[in-house]
């Protein structure tokens, strides 16, 4: 059951010519300014609000109340007083590489979005790469990270962003190893197959979404995606108790929020792939495929955030030793075990 | 009984008797040294010359066991400048030795102890700073508490304090210009971690080069919160002013602790008797604090681990509240409680009692499950143990070299607690254990706090047993004590308790005024911050980051 | 492994148990002990210008001004310097000067904390709460002051 990409559903719908190029170019930003809302929309939700309530339920407090319902409206006083603040540019900072740096860190993550397919039709571009696809503009973060860590002219930015590098190199592999056991499964890089490879039935009513399939995988990219999206225990590279904020120590105001929203949009990008891969993508009963997506990426972001309460942060070395001697290997193993498997089944 | 020390070497053992220790024998192991005896009040003084100060010092280490200098003491005279060397022993710290070391007035200066004792380093460089003495053979005398611009020494007498402080451009170099502090290694970094930094637990500045993510070499670099603590108990009558003061050395919930440090003394100085009833409130509200200050010390270690406001943080702020609320019903406030009076507190317990002594007893039932979860939690959690195990380890002999004291030194097995070692308050006729470690790292002084709690809550309970059946008629909480108190001119005191850090010590010399003479303030924080470089050297900077953590200083103790 | 997963375990029990130990403040004021010490109230009826609390005053927070005929005139106390130790009440003969549980002061400046005479006395109580009670029962009467007979002058 594929649908077809949001740009042609939009040109059905408004019955206008999906043959025509300009209309796909005017359709495509359409649909791209649709996928953009609404994730910026999550992580506006997700950043100022949803955060501080999880925390606070963690740790036996109750967060925001007073301005809204819930506190909601706590998120337009967050956007108002962040982006009112005096962006300060500290003397000696390398001023083109500064500048980008934050926009590079928010779009890139944002770039993600358009290969995954989010049900009801909400998928804006299917290429036949599109895992791979997703996994290069996601490791292109590192080049913001590294950019604002240079840049800065700051000693704890520049710790900070070789950090990130050192971080993402030693996860980014086991990453991809891991996701590309999937692919053997699905035989597919293209996003909707790899779903649509995920709605048989693995025993009774249980689908056979490869986090059922082949658990080991999955606690494998999840642990790599905390790495990949520098949460706790691998947020080394901003790791507040020990070099201040890391890459974003010198940023104020505007950019700050951009790097913010980054951080966030990048997290949900990792849940979105998670979705995609392992938990059947778009995918359960009753409610919209749209819905359940949501549901899991949040759920994701809630494990994020599960782990910041609880799990303390590991040392640089540590990190390092845990990507290269343990994630490596494991993920190495996981693969030609799944390629076995799969070869002498098929 | 559980009280009573392991046995120890009998080699250092000179003039040890049965009742205390015999000077005369001492006196005979220096020999010529000893120009002059002085009478303290719990310790002999030996005069020696100021060149002889290394000498002495080692044949006291070597030969008689001298191996903790707790304290050194400068203040000037009309006639003299002098130098104190509170020594005394970690197996038995009633054995105590004042060495006495005066200079002339006109160029002052003697022997640095510095080689003797590493702790030295940092008590020296604080009397050269304050009063102005000067020490050969010192390795880096250099201001430690003022700037290093600082016109004149503030505690000597000829000191003008209207003079005008001219700090040089000089001292406001960018400090961005000059990146590599090590000659022979140009990939060295400098940093300056702190003193603003969210790790540093106040305003702590370390100096510190890099070398990668690893530590090349690390300075603690102290005073910025110098408030002349002494200075203003100096300035303060016995009776009633000086006691709001030592609330604010520690302030992180160690009040009553503190003011037990200055009311010890004060009370011997001058002669007074504590009623019993009023040594079993004190004990007991001494180890309220002690229980709010470790759980806070837990809490701001995991803040430094785990790398937030997280959890762990929080829940020990939770558990922190119960007993400061507990303490606010007793004292009349959370932090800055002014509760003990010279001869014995301020407030009998709140009424109704009963209603408090169920208070207390809700808490300690709940503490057990608490401390479970804090186990659950952090101590038995994998990257915990990894990220603490085998980092920050101080050996039994740095400890004893720095004289770092409290859970510091308990974590390296130094079984060294003053509430048994130099008894006071109702401690000894309690049953409760000294905890020691003997990892020496970051996760033993953790453990040894944790249990420490568990310690404190058992003395606790035998006081609120002890309290409840009191007799009502007993119930003195106050000694007659005169409204102006003048201890008699020239007496001089050192003497400690076991604060919330380590060993607290007061250096009183009364003048015969109502008004302290010189007002000496001996705080566990700053001899433990000595051991920080020791620990870290060569380590990375998250561990070094955790040490600091797990030594558990407070900045208002460091510099007061 | 299962040190991590007790550790997660443990937080996850207290985000789904509901319980908090903030609260809303000022919405839910905190609950104050009798005996907390916050601003001052000064009696004039009651005081008999002793100059005791200035004298034992460990930072000069009280400063008292007298006519030549040892008449009171000014009373001040900064609040904003003030240390809270509660020795002033603890000297006066007359119980004049009383710590309330009030801790709830702002101002713009640091100079508004300066209290005179005419500020001290409208400090008002703390939900009602007279600290004298828990201090020293015998002392009650003073809750009466203003309106009723006025003693020691």
């Amino acid at each position: 059951m594929q649908s077809a990409p949001l740009p042609e559903t939009l040109a059905n719908l408004l019955e206008l010519d999906p043959n025509s190029t300009v209309v796909m170019i005017v359709l495509s930003l359409a649909g791209a300014g649709l996928i953009g809302t609404l994730m910026m929309t999550n992580t506006a939700l997700a950043g100022p609000w949803a955060k501080r309530k999880i925390t606070a339920a963690f740790t036996d407090r109750i967060a925001v109340d007073r301005i809204g319902p819930y506190g909601l409206f706590i998120i337009v006083a967050d956007a108002v007083r962040l982006l009112s603040k005096e962006l300060i540019v500290p003397e000696g900072v390398d001023r083109p590489a500064w500048d980008l740096a934050p926009l590079i860190i928010a779009s890139t993550a944002l770039l993600g979005f358009a290969v995954i397919p989010m049900g009801n039709g909400i998928h804006l571009a299917d290429p036949e790469v599109g895992l791979a696809y997703v996994f290069a503009v996601a490791s292109t973060t590192s080049i913001g990270l590294v950019m604002a860590g240079y840049a800065s002219n700051n000693k704890y930015s520049f710790l900070g962003g070789l950090r990130a590098v050192a971080q993402n190199l030693a996860y980014e592999i086991p990453l991809i190893l891991t996701g590309a056991s999937v692919v053997i499964f699905a035989g597919s890089l293209q996003m909707s197959e790899i779903v649509a490879a995920q709605q048989q039935s693995l025993i009774g009513p249980l689908p056979s979404w490869y986090a059922f399939v082949n658990p080991f995988a999955f606690v494998l990219f999840m642990i790599a995606n905390l790495a990949e999206v520098g949460r706790n225990p691998f947020d080394i590279p901003e790791a507040p108790t020990e070099i201040v904020a890391g890459y974003q120590t010198e940023y104020s105001s505007v950019y700050f929020v951009l790097i913010y929203l980054g951080e966030f949009i990048h997290i949900f990008l990792g849940g979105a792939i998670i979705a995609t891969i392992f938990l059947g993508g778009p995918a359960g009963p009753v409610l919209p495929g749209i819905v359940w997506f949501l549901i899991k990426i949040w759920g994701v972001f809630l494990f994020t955030q599960w782990a910041r309460s609880a799990v303390p942060r590991v040392r640089i070395d540590q990190l390092i030793e845990i990507g290269w001697k343990g994630m490596l290997v494991l993920s190495l193993a996981n693969l030609l075990l799944t390629a076995v498997i799969v070869g002498v089944t098929v | 009984m559980s009280l009573e020390k392991p046995s120890r070497d009998t080699a250092l053992d000179v003039g040890v008797t049965e009742d205390g220790l015999d000077y005369d024998a001492l006196a005979d192991l220096l020999g010529g040294h000893v120009l002059d005896r002085e009478e303290h009040v719990n310790a002999e003084g030996f005069v020696i010359r100021p060149d002889e100060v290394q000498e002495v010092l080692s044949t006291l280490k070597e030969e008689a066991g001298f191996d903790h200098c707790a304290c050194v003491t400068a203040q000037e005279y009309d006639d003299r400048y002098e130098s104190i060397y509170h020594l005394r022993k970690f197996d038995d710290p009633t054995q105590e030795l004042s060495i006495v070391v005066p200079s002339p007035k006109d160029d002052p200066h003697n022997e640095s102890a510095a080689r003797v004792y590493d702790t030295a380093d940092w008590h020296e460089r604080e009397a050269y700073d304050l009063v102005g003495i000067d020490y050969d053979d010192h390795p880096d005398l250099r201001r430690i508490l003022l700037p290093e611009t600082w016109q004149g020494h503030p505690l000597s007498q000829d000191y003008n304090q209207d003079q005008p402080q001219i700090v040089s451009l000089r001292e406001h170099a960018n400090p961005l210009e000059d990146d590599k502090r090590s000659e022979d290694d140009p990939d060295t970094m400098f940093v300056n971690i702190g003193p603003h930094h969210p790790a540093t637990h106040g305003v702590l500045h370390v100096e510190t080069v890099l070398d990668g993510e690893q530590i090349a070499d690390l300075e603690p670099d102290i005073g910025y919160l110098h408030r002349c603590e002494e200075q203003m108990c100096q300035q303060g009558t016995y009776r009633h002013q000086i006691m709001p003061y030592p609330d604010r050395w520690d302030y992180i919930s160690a009040g009553i602790l503190n003011e037990w440090a200055y009311a010890r003394a004060a009370e011997d100085l001058a002669d007074i008797d504590v009623p019993e009833y009023a040594q079993v409130i004190r004990t007991m509200s001494a180890e309220m604090c002690r229980i709010a200050s470790h759980e806070l010390a837990l809490a701001t270690f995991a803040l430094d681990v785990f790398g937030d406001f997280t959890a762990v943080f929080q829940y020990g702020i939770r558990d922190r509240e119960i007993v400061q609320n507990l303490l606010e019903d007793l004292t009349g406030q959370r932090l800055m409680f002014n509760y003990l009076r010279l001869g014995g507190v301020a407030w009998d317990l709140p009424e109704p009692r009963e209603e408090y002594f169920e208070k207390i007893r809700d808490f300690l039932d709940d503490l057990p499950h608490k401390l479970e979860e804090v186990h659950d939690l952090v101590t038995g959690n994998e990257i915990f143990q990894m990220r603490c195990v085998d980092t920050g380890v101080l050996s039994k002999e740095q400890v004893k070299q720095y004289g770092a004291t409290g859970p510091v030194a308990r974590g390296s097995g130094v079984d060294y607690d003053l509430r048994r070692d130099d008894p006071y308050g109702y401690y000894d006729e309690l049953d409760w254990n000294v905890v020691t470690e003997e990892g020496g790292d970051n996760f033993s002084r953790v453990l040894v706090r944790l249990r420490e709690v568990e310690e404190s809550a058992r003395i606790i309970e035998q006081c609120v047993d002890l309290l409840e059946q009191w007799p009502e008629d007993d119930r003195e909480i106050q000694a007659n004590v005169p409204r102006t108190l003048r201890p008699d001119p020239d007496k001089e005191i050192y003497r400690s308790v076991e604060g919330a850090k380590g060993e607290l010590g007061i250096y009183i010399r009364s003048d015969g005024t109502d008004k302290p003479a010189r007002f000496k303030i001996r705080s566990p924080c700053f001899s433990n911050l000595q051991t920080l470089p020791e620990m870290s050297q060569g380590e990375y900077i998250p561990d070094m980051i955790a040490s600091l953590g797990s030594l558990d200083i407070v900045l208002g103790e460091v510099d007061r | 492994m299962i040190g991590i997963l007790k550790s997660m375990a443990t937080t996850m029990k207290h985000a789904l148990d509901g319980e908090t130990f903030t609260v809303e403040y000022p919405d839910v004021a905190p609950e104050v002990s009798p005996r907390f010490r916050g601003v001052h109230k000064w009696s004039q009826e009651r005081c008999i210008w002793c100059r005791q609390c200035e004298n034992v005053c460990p930072n000069n927070t009280i400063q008292i001004v007298m006519d030549e005929q040892r008449n009171g005139e000014q009373y001040n106390l900064h609040i904003g310097q003030c240390i809270y130790c509660r020795l002033c009440e603890e000297v006066c003969p007359t119980d004049a000067i009383l710590l309330t549980q009030n801790f709830e002061f702002t101002a713009d400046t640091k100079d508004e904390f300066a209290y005179d005479k005419e500020q001290l006395k409208n400090v008002p109580w703390y939900k009602d709460i007279d600290p004298l009670e828990s201090r020293e029962p015998d002392r009650g009467a003073w809750i009466g002051e203003g309106d009723g007979e006025v003693d020691y002058q």
